[in-house]
This record gives C-alpha cells, sequence and structure tokens, in this order.
C-alpha cells in the first residue's frame, strides 16, 4: 500500500517538473536540459534554508522558488541570441556547472555524502508524518501548481509564447519584446522546478547531487516529447506512462540485475519509436521540425 | 503629409552595396510602389526600415522621431507593420489566435497580472475578440476563425497576415509583393482591400514585380535598380521612363 502511494506522490512530484518544463520545450519553442539543475537548486535552496537556518517549510519553499528563478537569469540571458539547438547546448553547460557545484560546494552541500535528515512539513501546526499525509500534500501542491501552469499557458502570455515558437520574427515584426518574453517564461518554469525540489528533499528526507544530473534532466525531457508538449494533456501522459511503466516491470519476474537494464532499452526504444511515428507525442500538439 | 522618411540610407554586405543612398519619402493615406529588378535593394529597404538591419549610414525618421537602427520589436510598436514575402504566419495555431496575439500592450501578455487581475484580463480579451470578428470579417476570413492558419490557402494566408498587421495598429504597411503567387479573383480581393486601408488613412509601401497592380492602385513610385533610386514620379511617368523601360522591362 505504502508503495503505491510512494509511486503518487513521485507522479506529483514529475507532473510539476513536466507542465513546467512544457512552458519552455512546448509553449516557447526552446529545448531545455537543465530542468534537473533547477530542480536540485530548488531542492537544496529549501533544505538548506530549513536545516542551517531553521527556517519553516512556506517561507524556505518561497525562497528556493525566487532563488531558482534568479539564477535561471544567469543562462537565459546570454543564451537568448542562441537558437535551437545551441541554445541546448548552452542550457547542458548549466546543468553540468549546478552538478558540479552541488557535488564539489563540500562546506555548503555535504557534495556527495547528500543531507540526511531534511525534516517534513509541518503546516499550520499539523505535522505530516506518513506517506499518506505526504501524499495529500503532494497532491494539493501539484494541484495548485497545475493551476497556475494552466492559467499561464491559457492567458495571452502563454498565446504570445506559442507565437514566439511559430514564428520569432514575425513575433518581433508584430511588436512582441520576444528576448524578454523568452528569459520570463524560462524563470517560470524554474521557478516551478524548484517547488518540485523542495517537494522531493521534504518527501525522501535525504537528498545528494545524483539526483540532479543530467539524466535526470533528459528523463524529464523525455517525459514530455513521449507524452506530448504544447498542451496540458500530453505531459500528464508522459509523466504516468514513465513512472508507472518501469515499477510495473517490478511485477514480472525478472531477476533485478536484468530488469534495471530492461527499464533502460524500454526506455530508450520508446523514444526512438516515438520520434518515429508519433514526433509530436502520445498526445502532444506541437512536433518540432 | 511625409510620416516616414528616408535620407541617405546605405547599407553593404561585404562589398556590395545593397542599398545605396536612398531618400524616400511616404505619405500619409498615400500608396507607394517600390519596384525594380530582383537584387535592387527593395526588401533590404524594408528590412532597414523595420529594424531586421542596422544602416551602415543614413537615418530614418518616423513621425518626426529618428528610429534608425533601433530593434524590429520597438519599430513595429511605434506602428511600422510588416508584411512579409514568405508571409510568417504562426502555421499551428487557429486563425483567431493569429489575430489575437498581435494585439498591443496586452495586460494579460504580463504572466503575474495574468494570474492576478483576471477582470482586467478577461475584459481586455472579449474586446480583443470582438475586434478580431471584425478583422476577419474585413478580410473575409470569418467562416474560417477556428481553422489552423496552415490549412488556410495561399491567398487566405496573406489575408490572414494582413489582418494581423491591423491588430497591431500598424499605420505603416511595408508589403512585400502582396499579391504575389495567388489568384487573379485574390489579387483584386487583396487590391481593394489595400486601397480601402489607405482611405482609412494608413501608409501603405508595396514591393511588387506586376505592373498592372502598381498602375492600378499606386500614387507613387520609386524605381530601383543596384541599390538606388534611379527614377521617382507617377506610375506613369515612372513607367513611361525611357531608362526604366530598358533596364527592367527590356523594351
Amino acid at each position: 500500500m505504502n508503495y503505491l502511494l510512494h509511486i503518487l506522490v513521485i507522479i506529483c512530484i514529475y507532473l510539476v517538473l513536466g507542465l513546467s518544463l512544457n512552458l519552455i520545450v512546448g509553449y516557447t519553442g526552446l529545448l531545455s536540459l537543465s530542468h534537473a539543475a533547477f530542480y536540485g537548486i530548488g531542492a537544496y535552496i529549501g533544505t538548506l534554508l530549513m536545516m542551517n537556518l531553521g527556517l519553516g517549510f512556506l517561507p524556505s519553499l518561497a525562497l528556493a522558488v525566487i532563488g531558482a528563478m534568479l539564477l535561471s537569469l544567469t543562462i537565459s540571458i546570454p543564451s537568448l541570441r542562441l537558437k535551437g539547438d545551441y541554445f541546448m547546448l548552452a542550457t547542458l553547460g548549466f546543468q553540468i556547472i549546478v552538478f558540479a557545484v552541488l557535488y564539489n560546494w563540500v562546506g555548503l552541500t555535504r557534495g556527495p555524502f547528500g543531507i540526511p535528515g531534511i525534516p517534513r512539513p509541518s503546516l499550520f501546526g499539523f505535522q505530516l508524518r506518513t506517506v499518506g499525509h505526504y501524499l495529500g500534500f503532494s497532491v494539493a501542491v501539484a494541484a495548485i501548481c497545475l493551476g497556475l501552469l494552466f492559467l499561464i499557458t491559457h492567458s495571452p502570455f502563454g498565446r504570445v509564447l506559442k507565437a514566439i515558437r511559430e514564428d520569432e520574427m514575425a513575433a518581433a515584426a508584430l511588436g512582441k519584446d520576444t528576448p524578454r518574453l523568452k528569459v520570463v517564461a524560462f524563470s517560470i518554469a524554474a521557478g516551478f522546478a524548484a517547488v518540485s525540489g523542495v517537494l522531493f528533499a521534504t518527501y525522501m528526507r535525504y537528498i545528494d547531487p545524483t539526483s540532479f544530473t543530467l539524466m535526470e534532466s533528459i528523463f524529464i525531457l523525455s517525459v514530455i516529447v513521449i507524452g506530448g508538449t504544447g498542451n496540458v494533456s500530453g505531459p500528464i501522459a508522459g509523466t504516468i506512462l514513465l513512472i508507472v511503466l518501469p515499477e510495473a516491470l517490478r511485477f514480472l519476474r525478472i531477476p533485478d540485475a536484468i530488469a534495471a537494464n530492461m527499464r533502460q532499452v524500454i526506455y530508450g526504444l520508446a523514444i526512438i519509436l516515438i520520434m518515429r511515428y508519433r514526433p509530436q507525442g502520445l498526445l502532444g500538439e506541437y512536433r518540432f521540425e | 503629409m511625409t510620416v516616414l522618411e528616408l535620407n541617405n540610407l546605405s547599407k553593404s554586405f561585404g562589398g556590395v552595396r545593397a542599398v545605396d543612398r536612398v531618400s524616400m519619402g511616404f505619405r500619409k493615406g498615400r500608396i507607394t510602389g517600390l519596384i525594380g529588378p530582383n537584387g535592387a535593394g527593395k526588401t533590404t529597404v524594408f528590412n532597414l526600415i523595420s529594424g531586421f538591419l542596422k544602416p551602415d549610414e543614413g537615418k530614418i525618421s518616423y513621425q518626426d522621431q529618428t528610429i534608425t537602427g533601433i530593434l524590429p520589436w520597438k519599430v513595429a510598436r511605434m506602428g511600422i507593420g510588416r508584411l512579409f514575402q514568405d508571409i510568417h504566419l504562426f502555421p499551428h495555431m487557429r486563425v483567431v489566435d493569429n489575430i489575437l496575439a498581435a494585439f498591443q500592450k496586452q495586460t494579460g501578455e504580463n504572466p503575474l497580472l495574468a494570474l492576478f487581475v483576471r477582470p482586467k484580463v478577461t475584459a481586455e480579451e472579449k474586446n480583443h475578440r470582438g475586434q478580431t470578428q471584425e478583422l476577419l470579417r474585413f478580410v473575409g476570413l470569418s467562416d474560417k476563425a477556428n481553422e489552423l492558419a496552415e490549412n488556410l490557402s495561399h491567398g487566405q494566408q496573406k489575408l490572414l497576415s494582413i489582418a494581423r498587421l491591423l491588430a497591431a495598429e500598424a499605420d505603416v504597411l511595408l508589403m512585400d509583393e502582396p499579391t504575389a503567387g495567388v489568384s487573379p479573383q485574390m489579387v483584386d480581393k487583396i487590391l481593394d482591400l489595400i486601397k480601402r486601408l489607405a482611405e482609412n488613412g494608413r501608409t501603405v509601401v508595396f514591393i511588387e514585380h506586376n505592373m498592372n497592380v502598381v498602375i492600378e492602385i499606386a500614387d507613387w513610385v520609386y524605381f530601383m535598380d543596384n541599390g538606388q533610386v534611379a527614377s521617382f514620379g507617377s506610375p506613369d511617368d515612372v513607367l513611361g521612363d525611357p531608362e526604366v523601360r530598358k533596364a527592367y522591362i527590356g523594351v
């Protein structure tokens, strides 16, 4: 039973990651490989504020979001002139730098030893103790984030982002300040990734840099590429599929050593098949060209 | 009244002077044609005005303000709209969304305001939707409102891009071959639209290769050759100029 609840909590965390990345990839048309970096930045800022400064959960969450949004500017502003693959390479560089900092700044992050004993949130006097409590909390946080992202993407702001994705030059020729809009979209996505990071840290009660690697960024990108981008249902489908399917494999009686590899194979195969036969993803509306 | 003025504008690419000391003036409510052989520098002049290229020398003034070398989106906000030869719609967006995206200074373009000042954003949106219906009626695309832009015919795409420019409140319309590649009926429709826009006080500048079109709608014509203005005047004068006929029409 707890195992099932655990999967559902993880799905909530990845829903926020997938749908926020969708704002950059599916709406603005920028491929990013740095989402795990912002996820990690959120997790570490939140954790360090709670554990070293003794801040409460909500202030730590708010500062983690603000921190991730501000740090996103260090990559988005210099990379604005880059298009397509080159923008993606810049985000890849950022991802690698963030991982290196988390791994090597031992004085602050304890590096590879990780940070254990992260307190579970206590909200308005109610202490979240069990996985069940935490699931209720994650569902609430994910619902708020998804609601906000839905409103953002269905606003005139979301529409202009789509216009930039479709044809940035035409958007500029219609008087849209496309560089500023892209920077804002990028930082909003980073802020939501930080929310996921704080959720993850306080749920697992332990973080180390290996949760926020390039592989993780690629995984989040795969979630939305397989599920589909440019709308809300695509990333939701991708998250559920990519989290649940590997878990389902556990129930086939395959030795563990093989199962782990099988998961990687299936996951790689899924990406290849989707790219070949359904480039817009399972339920997406935007296809990369 | 001259609203847009180019003064001794030059632009070189490598060793080639694509635009060579060009001076032009465009009057409010008038239709001005830019003609000339391929490579004469016509589209480059449009790119210089709309900010996609920075001139090496010279000055561009719009309503007595210097706009030389400012960014394309700022030029567009001042009211100078651009119709691209290859249209540049937002293909995977619906026709209505193509137009809705173009309105200027939308409160909801700021995500914070979109989230927290919803009544104002909703009211604005309602107003823009009304204007969009009017614009679609004006260009004759009302029945296509919910189609994806990529599913329109070439001519309908041109009509949509005109509607989009009007939503962006363009007072000066720089149109690069507005009638190229569309059916004869559609040409008439587009020309009729352009005339009505000029009657409403908009300043139209268009690049054109079809001389019948130039004669039909242009008030003034600039003939460009080798990056320079070779002739200027009424359509009859310019097209009757023996130099122009020799250089361009080949007779």
